[in-house]
């Protein structure tokens, strides 16, 4: 017999301060677990940790790139979070983010010659979220009108959009592919009326203006109007949502569209801010799939996400910087393992934040000594 | 029986109990769900725990059949104290419980049911065996079952046997018995007290657990009072009469009398109308062509056994679902099939049966749960709604962190409170919704809150509204009702004021006996 009796319960009150906590713990445990791979495979953990550090964040440089990977991991994370949070999984953002691209670059090509980047640009990322979010589409209607399960709706239109933005460029004379490039096929480079402009010598775009503008409205949209209400009551309880009349297809159909539309705008964003091309050697990052990573650790608050996009920003970033290390070669795989472990321990920390633990001594004839308190 | 003296020195003397809990405790967070609560069964014995939603009776039996365990005190089986960790360590023992939901594979045939999950089952199972024995143990104690039926075709009175003939199957000798009427017609209570006689004739300890003082007085030995977590007091049947247990059950002489305010001359004008309503569900017919009128000024209540077509009913005026045939009116506003918001705006307040996850969201707070059937402009105004719970929270006693508490963190009691606030707020004013559908309006409500509400509905009616009461509690009917109506199988059975009806009328148009057809 077990002398203590492990006991989890679902916690009745959440301190504000535990949705800051558990992803600063889940990163410091992630940290520490991946540390002592590191440790095996013989370098020193604390040394590559502190070439991370300062590739990604105490260097000018190393910190406005990472602002820069970060301006589309925010709009794919939103993307995420506005619908994970009512139990619809949206993990197609990456198919969405392909489709943003290929309807953004097409804007850019054939509408904004000669304009200025203020209209240029407003007008690709607009084209971009109308792609993305008919990407969307057929995963929304099928979940709402025949309960088709978007995981797998969304996730399959992913690979569609991916191979039919590699046909455009590498399969295709289409109108994105630059005829001049024969021998590696690249995208048509888009004219400078619809690309952002970098802030002075460094590669941050004028993409975060947008970025940080469509997460206030964001967090706008869910916290005080009708439409997030619904979404929220929908998220909640379907039932109860049909109980008070609201129109629980058309909510879940909005949603998706919606979440569609934030993953095809860091598409436009990257075809705007850094490919300046339908560049699909350039797009295939996995950014769309990070979203998710990004949602999740930021509890799908909108504001987490932006913090936490430029940190995985700056993991990202320093996967490329951690190459360049002379003596060492630490390979690129590091931070990618790191992004990893960090959502597991995330998605594991959420247990402890939801729920509390208690462990009862069994062994004694007097029970009853109940572990702490929440 | 024996002696039916219940006294303290039983433990030391004569034979010991099948099972007793010795002042046990049980916490749960926030709230004292048993207090130091002393209960035993003896051989042969029905005992009953009766008491309101709340008092404790199925947090006691969790802890008599494994799981729960007690935070204080113990439990004694036939005089020896047990550690029971789980429902499969209480089986061991000799005790099993039929659970209100029960707990069957539906795919699964009775008998595989039976055996599921038995550890004492041979792996290799000797159907032919099982079959025989299930359908011995249905004769013995008149649980007819067939062995090979699938649960999915059964009736929910067949699935309780099923559930019982499987407690019976491993052996169980007290069994525990949650609410069992609550789901049955008067035909299948008969048979179940048919059943437990048989099982207590071959000396089985039986537990009943209900809060319906007629069925408590014919078929138990004694009974155990719960309130508020603790035992208000144990009798034997036969001194006590149901006046003296609601006392116990409530905590205060309680007014029999019927406390209708004589409103002789409702309104002509019809409030809420269902006209020739049909609905079915796959072959199963809901309601079988109902014909509903509420008048201004008036309180109709619909009485019936549970699952008579009650829910089906409200739904289909409220505008959840749209019924196969027949037209709902709203003060004369056509809303059939036009949902839930229709309905409101033609002035229709609604308070559905279950609280969470209908009438309100779990995962909101409970100010916009107030907003949820509040119309709402493009952009979400939570001033008044706020205002508004934190009133409520105060007139009706609502325990609560406050506003923004989550609705999911409030008692079935406190949960109902926040949803008649919302439904109930200006009814009957100029301006204010006009009629009201409620669902059992003080199922769990303390007696205060319960005083309250009544007060609230009548003040209502004063003002105009027309109110429809749908409850199984048929005290509660008649005590609120102008008029009353009975459901049977879909339809009205019986209708009439509810001075002209007596009760034993209501009692077997509720059975499904015709008065005019025989």
């Amino acid at each position: 017999m077990m002398p203590f009796q492990i006991r989890i319960e679902r916690r009745l009150e959440r301190k504000w301060w535990y949705s800051v906590l558990t992803p600063v713990l889940s990163v410091f445990a992630a940290l520490l677990g991946a540390a002592i791979f590191l440790g095996i495979e013989g370098f020193d953990p604390i040394r590559v940790y502190r070439e991370i550090f300062e590739a990604s964040f105490t260097t000018r440089f190393g910190f406005t790139d990472s602002v820069t990977i970060a301006i589309p991991l925010i709009l794919t994370g939103l993307a995420a979070a506005i619908v994970f949070r009512m139990n619809l999984f949206n993990i197609g953002a990456e198919g969405q983010l392909y489709f943003g691209a290929i309807f953004g670059s097409w804007a850019a090509l054939a509408l904004t010659d000669g304009m200025s980047w203020v209209l240029g640009t407003v007008i690709v990322m607009i084209a971009a979220a109308i792609g993305g979010a008919l990407w969307a589409a057929p995963a929304a209607l099928f979940k709402a009108y025949f309960g088709v399960s978007e995981i797998i709706t969304t996730l399959m239109l992913t690979f569609i959009a991916l191979f039919f933005m590699r046909y455009l460029i590498f399969g295709s004379g289409s109108y994105w592919r630059d005829p001049e490039t024969t021998n590696f096929p690249q995208g048509k480079k888009i004219p400078d009326g619809a690309r952002f402009p970098q802030w002075s010598d460094t590669r941050l775009h004028w993409g975060l203006v947008i970025v940080l503008l469509v997460t206030l409205i964001i967090w706008v949209l869910i916290k005080y109007t009708s439409i997030g209400f619904d979404m929220n009551v929908v998220g909640s309880s379907e039932n109860s949502a049909r109980y008070a009349g609201i129109p629980v297809k058309r909510t879940i159909i909005v949603a998706l569209l919606i979440s569609g539309a934030l993953a095809g705008l860091a598409g436009g964003a990257e075809v705007a801010g850094r490919a300046y091309a339908l560049d699909p050697n350039g797009l295939e990052l996995g950014l769309g799939f990070t979203g998710i990573v990004v949602a999740a650790l930021a509890r799908y608050n909108p504001f987490g996400v932006v913090l936490v996009a430029i940190f995985i920003g700056g993991l990202r970033n320093a996967g490329i910087a951690l190459q360049g290390l002379p003596g060492e070669r630490i390979p690129v795989e590091v931070s990618l393992m790191l992004q990893g472990a960090i959502l597991l321990f995330a998605i594991g920390g959420e247990v402890f934040s939801q729920n509390r633990l208690t462990i009862t001594r069994t062994s004694s004839s007097t029970s009853g000594t109940e572990g702490a308190a929440a | 029986m024996s002696s039916d003296q219940p006294g303290p020195d039983e433990t030391r003397s004569g034979p010991a109990a099948a099972i007793r809990a010795e002042a046990v405790t049980k916490l749960f967070p926030g709230v004292i769900a048993n207090d130091h609560v002393d209960f035993h069964v003896d051989e042969g014995e029905v005992h009953t725990l009766l008491g309101e939603n709340g008092a404790g009776k199925s947090t006691l039996a969790a802890m008599l059949c494994g799981l729960y365990r007690p935070d204080q005190g113990r439990i004694l089986r036939a005089g020896k104290p047990v550690n029971l960790r789980s429902p499969r360590e209480g089986l061991a023992h000799g005790i099993g419980m039929v659970h209100q939901h029960f707990r069957l594979v539906e795919r699964f045939t009775v008998a595989e049911n039976v055996v599921l999950g038995d550890p004492y089952q041979a792996s290799l199972l000797k159907q032919r065996e099982i079959e025989g024995r299930v359908g011995e143990l249905g004769e013995q104690f008149g649980l007819p079952v067939e062995p090979r039926a699938l649960i999915s075709d059964l009736t929910v009175g067949q699935r309780q046997r099923v559930e019982i003939v499987k407690m019976l199957y491993r052996g169980a000798d007290v069994l525990l018995l949650d609410e069992p009427t609550a789901v049955l017609t008067p035909p299948e209570v008969e048979a179940l007290f048919e059943t437990v006689r048989a099982m207590t004739a071959v000396d089985k300890a039986v537990v009943f657990i209900s809060h319906k003082l007629g069925e408590v007085m014919e078929i138990s030995d004694r009974v155990t009072v719960m309130r508020a977590g603790a035992v208000t007091g144990e009798v034997a049947t036969a001194d006590t009469s149901p006046r003296h247990l609601a006392e116990l059950m409530v905590g205060r002489p309680v007014e029999v009398e019927i406390r209708r305010g004589s409103n002789a001359a409702p309104g002509r004008e019809v409030g809420i109308a269902g006209l020739g309503l049909k609905l079915s569900e796959g072959d199963q017919v809901l309601i079988d062509d109902v014909d509903i009128e509420v008048h201004r000024g008036e309180i109709l209540g619909i009485a019936g056994v549970a699952g008579n077509g009650q829910r089906p009913i409200a739904r289909a005026l409220a505008g959840v679902v749209p019924p196969d045939e027949g037209t709902v009116t709203v003060y004369g506003t056509d809303v059939t099939g036009k949902g839930p918001k229709a309905a409101r705006r033609a002035g229709l307040s609604f308070v559905p049966e279950d609280r969470l996850g209908t009438g309100l969201v779990p995962n909101l707070s409970l100010t916009d749960n107030m907003l949820l059937t509040r119309p709402r402009g493009f952009f979400v105004d939570r001033r008044a709604a706020r205002a508004e719970v934190t009133e409520a929270i105060d007139d009706y006693e609502i325990k609560t962190p406050g506003p923004d508490a989550e609705a999911r963190l409030l008692s079935g009691g406190n949960s109902q409170k926040v949803l008649l606030a919302r439904e109930l707020d200006g009814l009957g004013e100029p301006g204010g919704p006009q009629a009201l559908i409620v669902s059992s309006p003080t199922r769990g409500l303390d007696i205060g809150a319960a005083e309250f509400v009544r007060g609230l509905l009548h003040e209502a009616r004063e003002k105009g509204a027309a109110v429809l009461i749908i409850s199984e509690d048929l005290d509660e009917v008649r005590s609120l009702s102008d008029r009353v109506a009975v459901l049977y199988r879909g339809s009205i059975a019986l209708e009439g004021p509810t001075d002209e009806l007596d009760i034993e009328e209501i009692g077997l148009a509720m059975a499904g006996f015709d008065r005019s057809a025989s």
